[in-house]
């Protein structure tokens, strides 16, 4: 137990870097290559398909709206124009009796 | 003078002020009914809804043309589970907006036997008809009818006559 713990002790020690740590690090820092940004007509090709993605989106809420719409107005001229027709052959009904 | 010119200055007003629907109350009968219909079409959805009917069905045309001038349609229907549940003054209070002179009943039929009124008010303006307002009870339902905009009577009743678009799904409350 003992010695596992001399041997993490050991491990963990604290180190100093080399001299020319340092001078490595900022040599290997410039000699990476740099990542250069995309391609600007990437960029314009993906704000193209984000605006036709948004366009697609909006014509297809519209048609879905145009469509509950025209369901609401076939429902109303229905219930409109049936009582409306209900009181036309009311009236009809009673000039009918009074005139035979 | 003063106090002269402010009554003038609303009536000036209300005559520039474009047609507007029925303001009706429904929240006591909304809260006794069973089930409701609630049917609001303002100008925008009501011409937006136009679009998408055809014209190669004849009956969708012809409500096309019908709806083509309107300015809003806004229809509420009332269910109830029992006769009865509905006074004679809750319909009272619809009626209370529909005076003399901006409207005038035009028609007004009840049948004994089957327990129906039916109520036909028309707006007036200097065009000639500017509304519809339509009353209609029935022992477990109630029905308000409310058309902005001039309308022909004829082909409204016409429609309602034979309609048989096929059956729309109704969004129906509670």
């Amino acid at each position: 137990m003992a010695s596992f713990e001399d041997e993490l002790k050991s491990a963990l020690k604290r180190q100093e870097p080399s001299p020319d740590f340092a001078e490595r690090v900022l040599a290997r820092v410039a000699a990476a290559p740099v990542r250069r940004a995309s391609q600007p007509w990437i960029r314009w090709m993906a704000a193209v398909a984000a605006a036709l993605l948004l366009a697609a989106g909006g014509l297809e809420y519209r048609h879905y709206r145009g469509e509950q719409a025209k369901e609401q107005v076939l429902l109303a001229v229905r219930i409109a124009g049936g009582k409306l027709a209900k009181a036309q052959k009311r009236v009809q009904m009673l000039a009918h009796r009074s005139n035979s | 003078m003063k106090s002269a010119a402010l009554p003038i200055a609303l009536l000036l007003l209300a005559g520039a002020l474009p047609a507007q629907q029925v303001k009706w109350n429904f929240d006591k009968l909304a809260a006794r009914a069973s089930e409701s219909t609630d049917v609001s079409l303002d100008g925008a959805l009501l011409q937006l809804g136009a679009k998408f009917l055809s014209d190669d069905d004849k009956d969708q045309a012809k409500v096309k043309k019908l709806v083509g001038g309107l300015k809003g349609i806004y229809i509420r229907t009332f269910e109830f589970k029992k006769p009865g549940e509905y006074s004679a003054a809750d319909v009272e209070s619809f009626r209370a907006p529909l005076h003399p002179p901006d409207w005038q009943r035009i028609v007004g039929t009840h049948s004994n036997e089957e327990g129906e009124t039916v109520e036909v008010y028309i707006k007036n303006d200097n065009k000639g008809i500017g509304g519809l307002a339509i009353i209609a009870t029935e022992p477990k339902e109630l029905t308000l009818v409310n058309i902005v905009g001039a309308i022909d009577l004829d082909s409204l009743s016409d429609l309602g006559k034979h309609f048989n678009f096929p059956e729309v799904e109704v969004e129906k409350k509670k």
